[in-house]
């Protein structure tokens, strides 16, 4: 089995290898390492040989993929060699891109400056070499060959010019044009007659690229007719007229359009449209395929000036501080009062709203804390029957480290994100709102672009702020097709995920006044540990606090632990920041005192850890509360029993049958018995005496809220953009399988194929897969072995079309008809002897 | 992180440690764009709003002083949002500005189309504005310039008002410094309102307002229109301005419930320029009587619903606005710098006492502890009736006795809510009643006689809240208020702060029944004392019996 990638006259040329299978074979292992790195879908699964892996990523599907992470001018080149016909060299690549050197353009085309020339030649060698690396260009050198996928992509034509806004070569245009048509151009663009159509095109075509006969040619044209050309020159090529098939002759040609249709300047692609064929285009353009050549990475120039980094990584500190913080504090309240999922996932509107009061934030900043704690796996749905929200164990395991340990674990989770938080609220396809922490947050795209922006700013010096615009350009440079959908005012998802990827950084303390701070300079290059990075940045927690006399105390700065929750219990927090304001109230006080302080405990705490004597009012005020404090007792009993006669009270007390009942003297004539009414009246009633039931109240239970906790939850998986990148053990041994695969394939290879007729064919699914494309590419004729929905098997002789979707669609010798075949029926697949 | 005095709190609030050594230097630089919210002992509390970052605008400041401001004292990082938001607030004003046109008369034109485009499709705007002059300028009819501004501040994007004034009619008036002379910052406060224009400026009480005022006009030159809280507030006015300036009784008028004079400075009541007969303010003419030249509000944050109305279309005259505190428990802030002005100076309360202005108090509370019977009828007593109930309580008697006993040397003030509290107070005392139903004659009499010392102890109701002018009294016992209501005190607390001849302190006693809304109240009020920055005390009824 053979799989060719080009037409079979590349064979000729001994001195490069003959099919892109047989050009990897040829290349050394660490290239195949870096090809499968960098198009990690062709490890999906391990591919068995060398054949296989070919068949893979020469598929649409992988070629559009590789195409889509190229760089600008790396596409501008593949897109250039699209335009050109197979087997060019490198020069006509330049001579494409540039234009041609020293040599006069037509009139209204614009040549590229010397300097743009000499910088797409000095770029054009590497991104050859990208191509040629992620295996979408094979060849010799002065015989580069795309892709057959990738050229299709790519390649012009009138329905999709693509990038370059060329239209289809003369050839290609004229197809289907009668030979009497085409002599009829000939003569009316002044040209001798010849004996065919296939020479007629040839004559157009040299005509068309020969600059001086061209513009003799043009030079004739009326001026209207020029402008026409004009706006179609740049793409897209094609322009909608009336009768356009109409056989018009230079004698008869009225309209401008029709002077150019005469001569077969422009070409009708259907009744009612026009083409302007390739070669023309080029020539009007001075030969160059694009307008605008970029071979250089446009770098970003923020206008900002630099801060000090000393001043960015105070600020990415303090940020990341309160990031910490906040993301506690949402989870102690949310761990306190569960908020319920929506039946489609995710949070409802009013619980977002809630939510954000809390925090004294926008809903729009809440939803990024409450994904970002999602993210991180701190947060989860509970999995009850009525779902809630609620902190993981993980969030526990969390609160065990210090500051800078948390804050590395959101900023690591946040980086790999698939989750778009700033896309809650907003209004899906269908008009209907996004709710947050619900299921169509996720963006493939988002991790990429948001860990490229980061890159950017870490490329600049250090304490330079950049906005979303000043990135921009270098990003889309850097992978022009992966913008994402647009919307209607013409923004891209990129452009929106660079906004709402500064702005979070800034949130996180990722970057500090818009500038990349040290600590997630470490976190990017993974060079240092971004906790060790952070801890001394962040402000030393203090152990005291101020306390003034309008009953507040303010902690300039954080506070030890131990310190703040103290506080919190005996005071409410006011305002947060870089201190905390806690206010005391009676309530707050009162709070204290029912968690088993007392008066003189909570001055003894408040002397010892204010820098300032307390204030008399405090003192009152702390006195005042325990004063009245527990002059009311509360407690549970289950039924009581009460008697004029105290002396009867305290008989039944001291009598030892009673002891079950667990009777308490409140008063001298009441007893409160922990055992029911019923109990009560029995066991009284065998003691002998004669007691009577009142109606009774029910009983008092007393219950303390819970923390609420989810069983353990994973993290939630970042939705992934494609198979993750490989590491380098896993590559090393799939280049070392394929390789072994390969040499046993290329050993079976020289064994006569079972063509001897009556057995099936058997041959592995993938290598079906793969000898039915190239069959398609190669328009072969394959026998194979099918099983019909029955399990009836027969072998046919097919000419495969496509192969799409799991089905062959081919013409099918047997039945004499274009029929389709389901791949998984397919036993197996053999050339045909010829 | 840096050694600053200033800490930025998430919600805008800045905390000001004042024992730090840049304290004072950082609250100038502060001062411009946030308002004072609270000034206890140690740490000052800063609030940052748009319409303090508009008032800095007005005042000449701009976003960069401001973060530059925040970034150098602040002790850690300041958000990156908060000061985006600062200099996107601050961006706001003056991008559209009121001027004269030489041909279309008042315009509102603007530097930002976007902004005028967004303004002109508020519906509330549409009414007020005329024919587009041009796609920067629209014509805005001259009598609605109060009326827009006001709109617009709504809108979020303040105008800046070049229209200028009209100088009035000239009448010349001096102050006629003799033996004394305005305090330094009596001084710059006339000065920074003439400078802006128009304005309010902020003093406590007792820190010479009324002088401000006189200033001001004789800065004017021309004949004044001074709106006052009442009658007693009025005569106190003329009392001043005849002693202060060059102006002789006859140049000034009282237009009052029961004067209707209109000289060339007129002084009139808000009462009167509020009522109505038959649905229509009868008194508006005033406004139009003479060519006012400058307009003086006394107690703006008093100014009444109405008084606003009328203000929105005098906006060609100079206004001076005056009051001890911007806090309003309406919340109409927003109508006092549309209308009035923004801020033009202010001073803090301390900083004032510390230059010996205004005399140091001492707050004290006392706690009276109902009695059992007394404990079961505030019980049971209707809910709208609890507080009379508490306040009034017959305990309270005993405390005001004792601490006017104690004090029997000093001029003494009993301040309350309630008249037959007060009519039993005074008997039981043996001292004089001033009350709603007191004539003003006889007012002036008992006030002169306590000026004199010739009665050491008056009791008064809330009718002496404002304005009234009591120099020697150095007591002041508050039985009973109107609820919790800040202001109040606030007003209570600068009858006592007039600097006393023998410069010894004030007090202030607040006497508040135990575990009732009495003591709610109090507690708010004490509260606001604290932020005032007035160390207080607690203490039991028994420490002073």
């Amino acid at each position: 089995m053979t799989t060719q990638q080009g037409p079979q006259r590349q064979a000729k040329s001994p001195a490069g290898a003959r099919t892109l299978a047989e050009e990897l074979r040829a290349r050394p292992d660490d290239d195949l390492v870096a090809l499968l790195r960098s198009r990690p879908d062709l490890l999906n699964p391990v591919p068995g040989d060398l054949t296989q892996l070919t068949a893979r990523l020469s598929s649409r599907a992988s070629a559009l993929r590789a195409l889509e992470r190229l760089d600008r001018f790396t596409l501008q080149t593949a897109e250039a060699l699209a335009a050109l016909p197979d087997a060019s060299s490198p020069a006509a690549v330049r001579t494409l891109l540039a234009g041609p050197a020293k040599v006069k353009p037509h009139p209204g085309a614009t040549p590229l400056s010397a300097a743009d020339r000499a910088a797409v030649a000095a770029a054009l060698p590497r991104a050859l070499a990208t191509l040629r690396d992620r295996a979408l260009l094979w060849g010799p050198d002065n015989g580069l060959r795309l892709v057959i996928a990738a050229r299709e992509a790519l390649a012009p034509t009138a329905a999709n010019p693509g990038r370059t806004g060329l239209g289809p070569t003369f050839a290609e245009a004229s197809t289907g044009m009668s030979p009497a048509r085409l002599q009829q151009l000939l003569a009316s663009a002044g040209q001798p007659a010849t004996p065919d159509p296939v020479t007629a095109v040839a004559a157009f075509t040299s005509l068309l690229g020969d600059r001086v006969r061209c513009e003799a040619l043009l030079a004739t044209a009326p001026e209207p007719a020029l402008r026409l050309l004009d706006r179609l020159v740049w793409g897209p090529p094609t322009g909608t007229v009336p009768d356009a098939t109409r056989p018009v002759t230079a004698q008869d040609a009225q309209s401008p359009v029709e002077w150019l249709l005469a001569r077969g300047l422009l070409l009708p692609t259907s009744p009612g449209s026009v083409v302007l064929p390739r070669e023309l285009a080029l020539h009007l353009r001075g030969g160059r395929s694009h307008r605008t050549v970029e071979p250089l990475q446009p770098e970003p120039a923020p206008t900002a000036a630099p801060r000090d980094p000393g001043t960015v990584d105070g600020a990415a500190a303090g940020q990341a501080h309160t990031a910490v913080r906040t993301v506690e504090e949402l989870l102690e309240l949310w761990g306190l009062t569960p908020p319920p999922t929506l039946r489609a996932g995710g949070l409802g509107v009013r619980d977002l709203k809630r939510t954000a009061q809390a925090l004294e934030s926008t809903e729009q900043t809440a939803a990024f804390w409450l994904e970002l704690a999602y993210t991180s796996g701190l947060l989860a749905p509970d999995g009850e029957v009525d779902e809630h929200w609620a902190p993981t164990p993980g969030y526990d395991e969390w609160l065990r480290l210090d500051t800078a340990g948390r804050w590395t674990v959101l900023a690591r989770a946040w980086l790999s994100a698939t989750r778009v938080p700033a896309l809650a609220g907003t209004a899906d396809g269908k008009g209907k709102q996004r709710a947050a922490l619900g299921p169509e947050l996720d963006r493939t795209l988002a991790p990429s672009v948001r860990r490229a922006a980061l890159a950017l700013l870490a490329e600049l010096p250090p304490g330079t702020a950049a906005t979303p615009a000043d990135l921009l350009p270098t990003l889309r440079w850097q992978r022009p097709l992966r913008g994402g959908q647009t919307d209607p005012d013409g923004r891209d998802l990129r452009e929106h995920l660079v906004g709402w990827t500064l702005a979070e950084a800034e949130l996180l303390g990722v970057t500090g006044r818009g500038a990349l701070g040290a600590p997630a300079r470490a976190l990017l290059t993974a060079e240092a540990d971004p906790a060790t990075v952070l801890a001394p940045l962040l402000p030393q927690p203090l152990d005291h606090v101020i306390l003034q006399p309008d009953l507040t105390a303010i902690a300039p700065g954080p506070l030890l632990t131990p310190l703040a929750q103290a506080l919190a219990l005996c005071a409410d927090i006011e305002s947060k920041g870089g201190a905390t304001v806690y206010r005391f109230t009676p309530e707050s006080v009162r709070r204290a005192l029912d968690a088993g302080r007392s008066a003189a405990d909570l001055r003894a705490f408040l002397d010892q850890h204010s820098r300032t004597p307390v204030p008399q009012p405090l003192g009152y005020l702390i006195d005042d509360v325990a004063r009245r404090h527990g002059l009311l007792r509360v407690g549970a009993a289950s039924s009581y029993l009460r008697c004029d006669d105290p002396s009867l009270l305290n008989e039944i007390l001291a009598d030892r049958r009673s002891a079950d009942l667990r009777l308490r003297l409140l008063a001298p004539t009441v007893l409160a018995a922990q055992a029911g009414p019923d109990v009560l009246l029995g066991t009284l009633r065998s003691m002998g005496y004669a007691p009577a039931a009142e109606s009774a109240e029910g009983d008092v239970l007393i219950t303390r809220p819970d923390s609420h906790r989810t069983p353990p939850r994973a993290a939630p998986v970042p939705v992934p953009d494609g198979p993750p990148t490989p590491d380098d053990t896993l590559l090393a041994a799939a280049v070392k399988a394929i390789r072994a695969g390969d040499r046993a394939a290329t050993a079976v290879r020289r064994e006569p194929a079972a063509a001897s007729g009556r057995q099936l064919p058997r041959t592995a699914a993938a290598e079906t897969l793969a000898t039915l494309q190239t069959a398609v590419l190669l328009g072969e004729r394959m026998w194979i072995g099918y099983l019909n929905a029955e399990g009836l098997a027969s072998q046919r002789i097919i000419d495969p079309v496509k192969v799409e979707g799991g089905y062959v669609t081919a013409f099918d010798h047997h039945d004499g008809e274009l029929r389709t075949f389901a791949l998984h029926r397919i036993t197996g697949v053999a050339e045909l002897d010829e | 992180m840096n050694d600053g005095p200033l800490i930025v709190q998430s919600d805008k609030t800045l905390l000001l440690e004042i024992d730090h050594p840049k304290a004072a230097e950082c609250r100038r630089a502060i001062a411009p764009f946030a308002e004072l919210e609270r000034a206890p002992e140690h740490v000052h509390t800063y609030r940052v709003t748009p319409l303090g970052l508009w008032n800095a605008r007005a005042a000449g400041h701009d976003a960069e002083q401001v973060v530059d401001a925040l970034v150098t004292y602040s002790r850690y990082p300041v958000p990156h949002a908060l000061l985006v938001d600062v200099a996107d607030t601050m961006a706001r004003y003056g991008r559209l500005r009121l001027t004269k046109h030489p041909t279309h008369g008042l315009v509102l034109s603007t530097t930002d189309r976007p902004v005028l485009e967004e303004v002109l499709r508020s519906k509330k705007i549409v009414p007020l504005v005329g024919e587009r002059v041009d796609p920067d300028t629209v014509v805005v009819h001259p009598s609605e310039r109060g009326q827009i501004k006001q709109v617009l501040l709504k809108l979020g994007w303040p105008a800046e008002d070049f229209a200028g004034y009209v100088d009035g009619e000239a009448h010349p008036i001096e102050l006629a410094e003799d033996g004394w002379s305005l305090r330094p910052y009596q001084a710059q406060a006339v000065e920074g309102f003439w400078h802006g224009g128009s304005g309010v400026v902020v003093l406590p009480c007792g820190a010479g307002k009324t002088l401000v005022g006189a200033a001001a006009m004789a800065h004017a030159k021309s004949t004044t229109l001074i709106l006052v809280t009442n009658t007693v507030s009025a005569r106190q006015w003329k009392h001043e301005l005849v002693k202060r300036t060059s102006l002789t009784e006859d140049e000034i008028g009282e237009y009052s419930g029961t004067r209707k004079e209109i000289r060339p400075v007129t002084i009139a009541t808000y009462q009167v320029m509020t009522t109505k007969r038959k649905g229509v303010y009868a008194h508006l003419e005033l406004f139009d009587a003479r060519n006012w030249g400058l307009v003086v509000y006394d107690e703006v944050h008093l100014l009444p619903a109405p008084v606003f109305k009328f203000t929105a279309d005098l906006q060609a005259r100079r206004r001076l606005g005056l009051t001890a505190t911007l806090v309003r428990e309406d919340g109409r802030e927003g109508d006092v710098f549309s209308l009035i002005g923004p801020k033009r100076f202010d001073a803090p309360w301390k900083e004032i006492e510390a230059q010996g202005y205004i005399a140091p108090a001492d707050c004290c509370e006392v706690r009276v502890t109902l009695t059992d019977s007394e404990r079961l009828a505030y019980a049971t007593a209707e809910p709208e009736e609890r507080y009379r109930f508490c306040a009034t309580t017959a305990t309270k008697r005993r405390v005001v006795e004792a601490l006017v006993k104690k004090h029997e040397k000093d001029q003494t003030l009993i301040i309350g809510q309630y008249i037959d509290q007060l009519d039993e107070l005074g008997e039981v005392l043996d001292a004089p009643v001033i009350k709603g139903e007191t004539s003003n004659a006889q007012r002036e009499k008992l006030f002169e006689a306590f000026r004199n010392k010739e009665i050491g102890v008056l009791v008064v109701s809330k009718v002496a809240n404002f304005s009234i002018d009591l120099p020697e009294a150095t007591v002041a016992i508050q039985v009973s208020g109107t609820f919790g209501s800040r202001q109040e005190e606030a007003q209570r607390l600068g009858r006592v702060l007039r600097p006393k001849a023998d410069g010894h302190s004030a007090h202030f006693y607040s006497v508040v029944a135990r575990d009732t809304v009495d003591q709610d109240f109090a507690a708010h009020r004490q509260r606001f004392l604290a932020e005032q920055g007035y160390a207080y005390r607690i203490i039991d009824a028994d420490d002073v019996l």
